[in-house]
């Protein structure tokens, strides 16, 4: 059997195709103006790569902040639970799960069945999310894959504010003047975002095992400062930001053998 | 023979027939669920007058105006004849139905009590106003501690609330003010606290007294003088508390009053100038029953606050260990009560702890057990009566309908 | 009264040609949210009783009811506004004048607030408070005076505001209820709202009078009861037609709200019994608390709650603005003016769930009503809703969810604040979260 599940980010659409349970193919476009246009071309991107054609998809399952303009789809799922799904089926210890994506960040508590319990979001603002660390990449001047190794370089430790991007911007900048080396202020950026994230999780309640999950697990920087901040080794999966098309794959195949 | 069973099987029928019709007719008629219980109370009330008054009822009439007239007749005494002893007093109820007036059915603890731990049996067999008394004080003491702590246990201050007549008049003053549109006052928590603290200085006040005074016939030796049989104290100091009680003038005055007694026998039964002592009235009862009928008047159940007998009666419910094994008590639900407050004011003896303990059984010593609190507590399930565990009776939203239960 | 050319102590002077600008806007398009919201809540009911035609009219703020004071008013009687349900309604009702609960859920009057109060502050104030300046809400400008209970720092600053316009009556209310000195000091602000009712009226409020205003609120609270408790079974009425209907009491006629939300408790009933459910019987039953929804711009988070995808069901809710407002009835022993102050005073001080008090084991008696509503009505789920700037709801929530967690009932914390721009992240949080209860209901 054949499903799919099609994630519409705010930055990115990822389609991901699994068939009888194991993952056959990814896609991914960017979101751009028309996320309905980006889910066709993430969609046919992983068609494509798995050699199918739309025809043999037996449910498509949507997820996302986008998720009710997503093409073909003929179900929806909310993100933490696709998360929770997705997780527990690659890491079936995990029952706290951490998505950071580019605009939002969720902490989600799950049972044995990737069946969600408990989940917080971030308040309306991008500080504990990957904006945040583009919009600090923009004011410190390096590219936003340089971040992450770059803050791994700082011999100690600063501190900027994040409640908000823009006095986190204005945070940074007195670093700036103050003369403290680019790393160290990367560091005090991803310190700053794990420190929020991480008070999310506590607010939840830290059960191991923690995985962390979304597009910016991707990043080294902030995935060591939350490993600092929680004291804990932390599960990533080898696709983070698919992780949500996953789940919503996972759940479409389940929703067919429910019917 | 025969036809007497008949006959007292019959007035028994008739007689619960006519209780249960008219509990019936309350629960039909009284619509407003805020009086419904109250209505109850004050029907079951007025009932037992008569049921603890028999005697009057059902003769025999006509009997010498002679002291006997002080003692109920043997027949309609209730359990005159219990383990083998004879009581010719009757049992006692734990309410104030007081010994001293002719025609009662049963009679008050608080005066068999102090009477029994005063020796009559000392002074010869048979002794004590013509009236035989078959073995000692201390074997009817015990008993009839026995009877009030299985009855403490069962109903507790069930008593209090809803049998005793001294707390029917109290509650028929709380009608009379309320006819006038006055609004009662309340003691002070403290005064309160204090007057519920000051029942068992006066058990035990009266208690020593009884055993002072008896030193002659207890322990041989006088501890006070003129306590040797026929002297003062032991003519008139049978049952210290009685001088002062203020039931035992209420029920004098009201039998002599409706001609069940003769005045000139009691009132030539006293001592003194101005009633100093007397066997049937004092001066002190008549001035306490007065204050107490004033104080009722401005403070529900003024007496009840300090009464020894309901103090007696929750000593044996509603303190340790008693109160684990007691039947009747009152239930809280925790997570119901919204402290509204409700309980509290309606309370006729300003029992708090229904409203500051956090829940469980609530049953408190100043409670007398009336479900006023029951009644108007606007939750539904929160307060509950609990029989042996069992719910006989629980709050409701009073404001609905009432539906036939 | 007041001399008019006394300067204002807060608000400042607004042309009045930008008053009516203003005022024309907002208006237009509270008329137009009012028939929307309406529609709406028409739309998701499968089965919707006929007898709430009645509320859906009264729900209009410039509509009948208006009219209807406006005439009472010509006719001399006098309108008393309150700001909160502590507010002794049996008094004014007492003496003869109309009761009208006046806050404010207008989203944009609160964007005019923010010319006076900073942003931080409740939006409920501000919104009051922009309302008043553009002269908005029709019940606020048909009272004669204000009573103002000062229950959080927002309402206590909102009177002295208002005071720049109308005459308020403060009462202060003691943040521990449950002492002796508690209860005769809100007494004494009783009485003292009552010498003032009196004067304001000219009537006596005699214990006649007020037996009767008892009597009437009695009722009311009756079929309200009632109301919430045919709840408690399988949805025949929709959480936010439950919450109209509580909501309109707060301005309507209480004796033909009383009859009409009768007759509904009757139709709901017979629904009952013929299985006309307003949505399937297996919809995960949600309860919402917190900081009051205020008709008619403030109805997204039930709104979202009812019709997202899973949808859910409002069957009970914890907010002052609705469920709290009358489920307490005044129990009076005796029918003296005595006993009846009594009564009322412990009806508002006592019987109250409201966050703002504390004692020993803080604020009890909230977490065990909320336990009793949790398992008397079947929750599934509750939503904490927090308007950003309600700092008592916003800080006992760890508490709520600290108790609820125990029973493992899930509940989700919901801030907002007074705009329309946020309903989409909203959205995504409440059906992740009634998603999680269906997952639970199947299960």
């Amino acid at each position: 059997m054949i499903t799919a599940g099609i994630d519409v980010g705010t930055q990115s659409v990822k389609a991901v195709i699994v068939k009888d349970n194991v993952v056959i193919s990814r896609g991914r476009a960017f979101s751009g103006f028309d996320p309905a246009k980006a889910g066709e071309l993430a969609v046919a991107e992983a068609l494509e790569k798995a050699k199918l054609s739309l025809a043999d998809l037996k449910h498509v399952t949507a997820t996302g902040s986008g998720m009710d303009m997503a093409p073909y789809a003929n179900s929806t799922i909310s993100m933490m639970g696709a998360d929770a799904k997705a997780v527990v089926y690659i890491f079936p210890k995990a029952r706290t799960i951490i998505d950071v994506g580019a605009e939002e960040a969720r902490a989600v508590k799950c049972d044995e069945k990737g069946i969600m319990i408990d989940f917080v979001v971030n308040e309306r603002c991008a500080a504990g999310a990957g904006a945040f660390i583009e919009a600090m990449a923009r004011a410190l001047e390096v590219k936003l894959e340089e971040m992450g190794p770059l803050s791994l370089k700082a011999e100690r430790a600063s501190s900027i504010n994040a409640t908000c991007v823009i006095f986190g911007e204005s945070d940074v900048v007195s670093l700036i003047h103050r003369q403290e080396s680019k790393p160290e202020i990367a560091r005090a950026i991803f310190d700053a975002m794990a420190d929020r994230v991480s008070s999310m999780v506590y607010r939840l309640g830290l059960n191991p095992d923690v995985a962390l999950v979304g597009g910016v697990a991707k990043d080294i920087g902030f995935v060591s400062s939350l490993k600092r901040k929680l004291g804990i080794d932390i599960l990533i999966p080898d696709y983070p930001d698919f992780i949500g098309a996953l789940g919503a794959a996972l759940v479409a195949a389940s929703r067919v053998k429910e019917a | 023979m025969a036809m007497e069973i008949v006959g007292d099987v019959l007035r028994g029928i008739i007689i619960s027939g006519l209780l249960l019709a008219g509990i019936l007719v309350i629960l039909i008629w009284v619509k407003d669920k805020t009086a419904r219980i109250s209505t109850l109370r004050l029907f079951v009330q007025i009932a037992f007058v008569p049921l603890l008054f028999l005697g009057l009822l059902i003769g025999p009439f006509g009997m010498p105006q002679s002291p006997q007239v002080g003692n109920a007749p043997r027949e309609v005494l209730l359990g005159a004849d219990i383990l083998g002893h004879t009581f010719p007093d009757g049992i006692s109820l734990p309410v104030l139905a007081c010994w001293y007036p002719s025609g009662r059915t049963v009679t008050c603890p608080v005066w068999q009590m102090q009477a029994y731990i005063f020796p009559f049996w000392n002074a010869g067999p048979g002794f004590g106003w013509g009236t035989f008394y078959s073995s000692s004080g201390i074997e009817r003491l015990a008993i009839l501690m026995g009877i009030f702590i299985v009855m403490a246990l069962v109903l507790g201050r069930f008593f209090c609330g809803w049998i005793c007549p001294f707390g029917l008049y109290q509650d028929l003053m709380i009608r009379v003010r309320k006819l006038f549109k006055k609004a009662h006052l309340n003691f002070s928590d403290r005064t309160s606290a204090a007057l519920r603290q000051s029942r068992y200085i006066i058990i035990a006040i009266f208690l020593i007294l009884s055993v002072i005074l008896g030193s002659q016939a207890i322990f041989g030796a006088q501890l006070v003088p003129d306590t040797q049989p026929g002297e003062y104290f032991y003519s008139y100091f049978t049952a210290p508390f009685c001088q002062v009680c203020p039931m035992r003038s209420l029920c004098v005055l009201l039998e002599t009053g409706l001609g069940f007694m003769d005045a000139n026998f009691v009132f030539s039964n006293t001592h003194g100038a101005f009633y100093e002592v007397g066997y049937y009235v004092t001066s002190l009862n008549l001035i306490v029953l007065g204050v107490v009928t004033v104080v009722s008047l401005a403070y529900r159940r003024a007496w009840c606050r300090i009464c020894p007998l309901g103090g007696l009666t929750a000593l044996f419910s509603t303190f340790a260990p008693f109160k684990r094994v007691a039947l009747m008590r009152l239930h809280k639900d925790e997570e119901k009560c919204t402290k509204c407050g409700i309980c509290k004011r309606v309370c006729p003896t300003q029992v708090t702890e229904v409203y500051e303990e956090k829940g469980g059984d609530v049953t408190a010593s100043g409670c007398m057990l009336c479900f006023r609190c029951v009644e108007m507590c606007p939750y539904e399930d929160t307060l509950k009566v609990k029989m042996a565990g069992k719910t006989v009776l629980k709050s409701r939203n009073w404001l609905e309908p009432s539906e036939s239960e | 009264m007041k001399n008019k050319n006394e300067t204002k102590k807060y608000v400042p002077e607004i042309p009045q040609k930008e008053i009516e600008e203003l005022r024309n806007s907002i208006k237009t398009t509270s008329q137009k949210i009012i028939a929307e919201n309406i529609e709406r809540m028409k739309k998701t009911s499968k089965n919707r009783a006929k007898t709430m035609q009645y509320f859906d009219e009264n729900a209009n703020f410039f509509g009948q009811r208006e009219k209807e004071i406006q005439a009472a008013k010509a006719s001399g009687k006098k309108v008393i506004g309150y700001m909160c349900m502590f507010a002794p309604i049996e008094l004014i009702l007492a003496a003869d004048a109309i009761p009208v609960r006046v806050n404010s859920g207008w989203y944009d009057a609160s964007k005019l607030g923010d010319r006076i109060v900073p942003v931080e502050v409740c939006p409920i104030i501000r919104s009051t408070i922009g309302a008043k300046m553009i002269g908005l809400s029709p019940y606020l400008e048909l009272s004669d005076a204000l009573i103002s209970v000062l229950t959080c720092d927002g309402m206590t600053k909102l009177s002295e505001i208002l005071s720049d316009y109308k005459p308020v009556w403060t009462m202060p209310i003691p943040r521990v209820k449950d002492s002796a000195h508690a209860t005769r000091f809100w007494r004494e602000e009783l009485l003292a709202t009552k010498a003032q009712i009196e004067a304001l009226t000219g009537n006596k409020i005699t214990g006649k009078r007020l037996r009767s205003a008892i009597e009437l609120t009695q009722r009311a609270t009756k079929a309200f009861r009632r109301l919430q408790d045919i709840r408690k079974g399988a949805p025949v009425i929709m959480g936010r037609d439950a919450m109209l209907v509580n909501q309109t009491y707060m301005w309507d006629d209480i004796k033909r709200w009383t009859e009409k939300t009768e007759a509904l408790c009757d139709e709901l009933e017979k629904m009952a019994q013929q299985k006309m459910w307003a949505c399937p019987p297996d919809t995960p039953r949600v309860m919402i608390t917190g900081t009051p929804m205020i008709w008619p711009d403030n109805w997204k988070a039930p709104t979202l709650i009812e019709e997202a995808t899973p949808q859910g069901v409002l069957v009970a809710d914890e907010l002052c603005s609705s469920e709290r407002l009358l489920y307490d009835p005044v129990g009076v022993d005796e029918w003296t003016m005595d006993d009846m102050l009594n009564a009322i005073s412990e009806r508002y001080l006592m019987a109250s769930t409201c966050p703002c008090f504390t004692s020993e084991d803080g604020n009890e008696d909230r977490i065990n009503w909320l336990l009793t509503k949790v398992k008397d009505w079947k929750i599934n789920g509750v939503i904490y809703y927090v308007v950003r700037g309600c700092m008592l709801y916003a800080m006992e929530y760890t508490r709520v969810k600290r108790v609820l967690d125990r029973l493992n009932i899930p509940v989700y914390y919901l801030d907002t604040e007074y705009t329309r721009e946020d309903v989409g992240q909203m959205k995504t949080r409440v059906e992740a979260f009634l998603e999680m209860l269906s997952a639970r209901v199947d299960i």
